[in-house]
């Protein structure tokens, strides 16, 4: 495998070579960096010009400059040799603009990936174990629609009502009855469509959504929970043994109650280690957060390792998913409690329409988190749309090609119940394609971030891409092909090292 | 929906069934069968119908002004350069509340889509902008269509070092975002016009239907009816046009309806970001981009360029479903 | 091995009857139409017995299999009964169905290439049809494949658990896939044309094992098939299936010595290396026309459009399986004196003039 990969990296090196003297060529063809000093009126024009034709070596032949530029850039690849991105357009290092702006596309590359793999999979799978169901055309219908929509419209719109109009509601956090009302009948149709089964059923759940839902808006709007939101220890408990029993169900199932057992072990485990945590997380560091979902994940294990008998296997795996499941809801909680500080620091603003970060803000960490997550909120919905329906599409196609399979005929055929048959067999299967669509999937969210970035004005490699091909300024134009092309490469040697690990019959 | 989304998604049988039921069906033409099963996809029928209208809207309201040939005129009488007086702030007369239910009637009124800040009419405008983002996109979809074709079979054919070429310099094209080279491309070649810009964002989008051109021939090769008439000494120019031209064609059509779409959004993403279509000139998404500020002051500006792109683009990609079902009901990927 | 808990109580059941199938019958609707791909069958399996299963593709034997098996679609309509010992299986509680199924019934399946699951080992995959259905630790479960492997004829069984279904031949994934069958020690073995996606040479290897392991793990067996030859080596008795219904069951000597149903008889004069009864000619004498659409089937005797002794009565009633001149011999066919009355009951399909094989 190792030899695949280092066979693949060669090639993508050279094909990234290729494309880097393709693009440099397009750029030059785009437009003479000298264009706008033509219509400068000051005296000293011609000496701008003269300055400019110097710093972009723009009086040697397109050929010549592109050797020169590739000798400065391969240092940055060479250990030891001297990194050198050119100047731009007014004289300035390439580097230093290109630096923090590295950061924030990161942020917000990443974001909206894993946000659109993890709930493009699942949505998949539940279509796809839902086919020809109210919910699996809705979805279709969500999809299709989530592919027509420009990003930018739906940037300029998350800015109006998820974020201007959000913030002004919570000046009142008040729901009215009416809303009430809708909220709740909309969240009774959207479960009744999950969870489906025969009519009397579907009206059952139906009524219970509803009123919970309702009920659920109703308190939070009684209480003005969005004032000074928090979970509270009863409901922190309350979700970690949900999600103990969740992670029992879909990983190991009721019919041995060993594993329960664990996942209930540890989600309680959670619970009482979190009423002595304040003097650790009151305002930590990233390192200590790190280093406590090391703790979690190893004390999970080992519960699930010691309680888990004849199925440690499942026991293990199900404690360690439900350990980190309850840190999320202890870190959510955490969260939520810096909350009002964190709005009233911002004027009572909190979802941001614009930036990467709150200029000069330092409330502690709890506060950073949640400054950068406000921020990063709407330009990753934008960008995670349309790729959330591409993975939900491509895996739910997956996911109902490997169910005709023989193979899972014959697990049926063994006796294992659906459970096993969908995670164990389908799941497994499913999600091997769905690797080398990451690889593809990455270059459309790298052009989604470009448009983002534009409307939301982060300072990122995307803003700084078009800003600069306006002008235009050659250098740092090539410096974001080059940085994207090696992150397009970098993932798809994920995917690869993804798809290796999950199809055995590439390993030879 | 339900009843809209039903025959993309005929029920599923045991494959001793398909067997089965095959005997039973009369033979059809593959032409009669495609026709059939895309009539059948009514998401895909409605997709067509609504894109059809609204080409017919945006052609027949305004005119056209094509190069080199007399202008036609449309049945709107408004121009969509001209400015006039903005009229109660510029909001739309559209209506289509009946009277009877306290509407104001059905009616266009003097200017449906409202007008902008400086009192152009901003019904000729959205159809202008819809006529030019429609016109780069078909462009669009045929240039790449024909480039992707010809770079796929050329590789699927000739093998050997065409190939590795070919196919390398597909891998190249697609180490880039689509938008990011396509901006630099459109960077020029906006300025120049419209349909320069439309071939030129043709010429980097082909990549994926290239791929599957190659795939799809690589895979008819070894199919025994082609070794077959290879083997009977059919000439290799009769074997492409006999047996792997109608083989290739379904792909094709799907993938040229699939790339309209994503050059209709990408076009409004570029001329959004200033670098598509330029003034005088305007396109949907330069539309939007103008009038993005006036969000909350006048929102018919930034609604209606929006509607009109979401429109086509999911009809396009409906009327793709449902050509891709028509053509091959078994492959149910969306989007390679 | 021990079981840790038992579903099924014996009842009702007469001494050496496994299963008992009545009137069992499965449709699928389709966009064309109703396809009624089983129209009502009855048999029973003794123990240790092997029933071979006959009939040309789209005859309903698979979708027989499938039904006892709970393995159809959704969509599928499925009535009648199955009695496992007694019990309904078609009405039993999926929880209990699942609990049988690899247990006490198992199936072996055609293709052996796309029948396992290639991300998994061997192992692995033997393993999870022992645990399963018990409880126990996973080193014991291995061991236990081991030993199946062992049983069919896999060489260094040991190593083999660890390989994956790519690293197998077809001949090797079938034996696997027999050993999973057998791994629980199970009462009914299904194989559902188990070599028919295999080389000739292969065929009567994978066979031969079969025959050895289900006489090891006191199983029967309903062997599918579309092949005679097959049959003729296998089973102890055999039902010939057409048109989603049988039309003869017998004996397996019986059968292939006196059809007394017309299309057992053609299926016998399609056969070239059939060894057949004194003074066959040597020539093939295949049945002409297609099997039935199973959405609009012919009035009458389904089988009657191709048969060669069809009258009036054949095209307008369709006969009922009944006695034939042989005890436990029965047929469906309004006609079965005439193949009684002669020597080689194929004499009646036409034999193919030029072709000869």
């Amino acid at each position: 495998m190792l030899a695949f990969i280092a066979r693949r990296l060669v090639v993508s090196f050279f094909v990234l070579l290729a494309a880097t003297f393709v693009m440099y060529l397009l750029v030059a063809f785009a437009g003479d960096p000298l264009e706008e000093l033509y219509f400068d009126t000051s005296p000293n024009r011609d000496a701008k010009i003269e300055a400019r034709t110097e710093a972009l070596n723009l009086d040697t032949p397109v050929l010549l400059r592109y050797l020169g530029w590739l000798g400065g850039v391969s240092g940055c690849v060479i250990p030891g040799a001297e990194c050198d991105w050119g100047l731009t357009a007014t004289g300035q290092q390439v580097s230093t603009l290109i630096g923090g702006a590295i950061g924030q596309t990161l942020q917000l590359v990443i974001a909206a990936t894993v946000i659109a793999l993890v709930l493009g999979v699942m949505g998949g799978v539940v279509t796809a174990l839902r086919q020809y169901s109210s919910l699996d055309y809705s979805a279709t219908f969500a999809a299709f629609l989530f592919f027509s929509l420009p990003i930018f419209w739906v940037a300029v719109l998350l800015k109006q009502y998820v974020a201007i109009d959000f913030n002004n509601w919570l000046a009142d956090p008040v729901v009215s009855t009416p809303v009430t009302i809708i909220l709740g009948l909309i969240s009774g149709g959207v479960w009744m469509m999950i969870i489906g089964g025969d009519r009397q059923r579907k009206q059952a759940t139906f009524g219970i959504a509803a009123v919970a839902s309702a009920a659920v808006v109703w308190v939070i709007s009684a209480t003005r929970w969005f004032e000074d939101p928090s979970l509270g220890p009863v409901l922190v408990a309350l979700m970690a043994i949900g999600s103990a029993l969740l992670m029992t169900a879909l990983l190991a199932g009721f019919r041995y109650k060993r594993v329960m057992y664990a996942t209930l072990a540890t989600a309680g485990v959670g619970i009482v280690v979190n009423l002595f945590l304040d003097s650790i997380v009151s305002d930590p560091s990233w390192a200590i957060i790190a280093l406590l979902l090391l703790i979690t994940i190893v004390v999970s294990g080992g519960i699930g390792a010691a309680a888990g008998a004849l199925l440690r296997r499942q026991a293990v795996t199900a404690s360690i998913f439900t350990g980190v499941l309850t840190a999320g809801i202890i870190y959510v909680d955490r969260l939520l409690a810096a909350w009002a500080g964190y709005a009233s620091s911002v004027g009572g603003r909190p979802i941001a329409t614009f930036g990467a970060r709150t200029p000069g803000f330092d409330g502690g960490y709890w506060q950073n988190t949640l400054d950068t997550a406000t921020h990063l909120l709407l330009p990753t919905i934008a960008i995670a749309l349309i790729s959330f329906a591409t993975y939900t599409r491509f895996t739910r196609a997956s996911m109902l090609e490997v169910k005709s399979q023989d193979y899972v005929r014959t697990a049926r055929a063994k006796g294992l119940s659906e459970r096993v048959v969908n995670t164990r067999h389908a799941f497994r299967n499913a999600l091997i394609p769905v690797t080398t669509l990451m690889a593809f999937d990455f270059g459309a969210v790298i052009s989604g971030a470009v448009i983002t970035e534009n409307v939301f004005g982060w300072q990122g490699m995307g803003k700084m891409f078009i800003d600069r091909l306006f002008l235009p300024d050659p250098n740092p134009v090539m410096a974001f092909f080059v940085i994207t092309g090696g992150a397009v490469v970098v993932f798809n040697m994920l995917a690869d090292i993804a798809y290796a690990y999950l199809d055995p019959r590439i390993r030879l | 929906m339900t009843s809209q989304m039903q025959p993309t998604t005929a029920p599923a049988t045991a494959p001793e069934v398909d067997e089965a039921a095959g005997i039973t069906v009369e033979a059809r033409t593959q032409g009669q069968m495609i026709r059939r099963r895309f009539i059948r996809h009514r998401a895909a029928l409605a997709g067509l119908i609504t894109l059809a209208f609204v080409i017919v809207l945006s052609i027949s309201s305004i005119g056209i002004d094509p190069p080199l040939l007399p202008k036609i005129p449309g049945w709107w009488d408004k121009d969509f350069t001209a400015i006039g007086a903005v009229v109660d702030g510029g909001s739309p007369t559209l209506s289509v509340v009946p009277t009877f239910l306290g509407g104001e009637g059905v009616q266009l009124g003097e200017h449906p889509f409202g007008q902008d800040n400086i009192g152009r009419d901003y019904f000729a405008l959205t159809m202008r902008g819809a006529q030019i983002s429609l016109m780069i996109a078909f462009i669009v979809g045929i240039v790449a269509t024909l480039a992707g074709t010809l770079i796929g079979a050329l590789a699927g054919f000739f093998r050997g070092w065409a190939e590795a070429v070919l196919m390398r310099l597909t891998d190249v094209v697609i180490a880039i975002p689509l938008l990011a080279i396509a901006a630099v491309i459109s960077r020029r070649a906006g300025e120049i016009g419209p349909p320069v810009m439309a071939v030129g964002l043709g010429l980097v989008i082909w990549t994926s239907l290239a791929r599957l051109v190659r795939g799809e021939i690589l895979a008819i090769r070894e199919k025994e009816f082609v070794e077959a008439a290879r083997a009977a000494g059919t000439r290799a120019s009769r074997i492409i046009v006999r047996h792997i031209l109608p083989n290739l064609i379904g792909v094709i059509i799907v993938s040229a309806t699939l790339t309209i779409a994503v050059a209709i959004l990408l076009e409004t993403a570029l001329s959004f970001l200033g670098i598509g279509v330029q003034a005088p000139d305007t396109s949907l998404g330069r539309l939007i981009s103008e009038y993005q500020s006036a969000f909350t002051t006048r929102p018919w500006l930034f609604w209606w360029p929006g509607i009109f792109i979401i429109t086509i683009a999911l009809a396009v990609n409906f009327i793709g479903d449902g050509l891709r079902d028509a053509f091959d009901p078994r492959q149910q990927r969306v989007r390679e | 091995m021990t079981e840790t808990y038992v579903i099924v109580p014996e009842v009702d059941a007469p001494a050496g009857e496994l299963l008992r199938v009545e009137g069992l019958s499965v449709n699928f609707p389709t966009e064309d139409g109703v396809v009624q791909a089983v129209r009502g069958v009855d048999f029973t399996l003794h123990e240790r017995e092997v029933l071979g299963i006959v009939g040309e593709s789209g005859s309903g034997k698979s979708v027989s299999a499938m039904a006892i098996m709970g393995l159809l679609p959704k969509t599928a309509r499925i009535s009648g009964e199955v009695y496992y010992r007694g019990d309904d299986i078609l009405t039993m509680r999926p929880r209990d169905q699942r609990d049988l199924r690899g247990r006490k019934i198992s199936m072996i399946f055609q293709d052996p290439m796309t029948a396992f699951n290639p991300v998994y080992t061997i192992g692995d995959q033997l393993a999870e049809a022992v645990l399963a259905h018990e409880l126990m630790p996973r080193k014991k479960a291995m061991a236990r494949a081991e030993e199946m492997l062992a049983l069919v004829n896999i060489p260094q069984p040991k190593e083999r658990l660890q390989s994956y279904p790519h690293e197998f031949s077809g001949g090797m994934r079938q034996r696997a896939m027999i050993a999973m069958a057998i791994i629980n020690n199970p009462d009914i073995i299904i194989a559902d044309e188990p070599t028919t996606a295999l080389d000739v040479t292969v065929q009567a290897q994978i066979l031969e094992t079969l025959n050895e392991v289900k006489d090891a793990v006191n199983a029967a067996v309903i062997l599918i098939t579309h092949d005679l030859g097959v049959i003729a080596g296998t089973a102890d008795r055999v039902l010939v299936m057409y048109a989603g219904k049988p039309v003869e069951v017998a004996d397996t000597d019986p059968l292939f010595e006196k059809p007394r149903m017309p299309y057992t008889a053609g299926l016998m004069g399609s056969i070239p290396a059939l060894e057949q009864s004194a003074g066959a000619s040597e020539r093939l004498r295949p049945i002409m026309g297609a099997p039935p659409s199973l959405i609009n089937l012919p009035s009458g005797c389904p089988f009657s459009p191709r048969c060669p002794l069809a009258t009036d009565i054949c095209r307008t009633e369709e006969p009922p399986l009944a006695a034939t001149d042989e005890p436990e011999h029965v047929a469906a066919c309004h006609h079965w004196q005439k193949l009684a009355e002669v020597d080689d009951p194929t004499q009646f399909f036409r034999a193919e003039g030029e072709v000869v094989r």
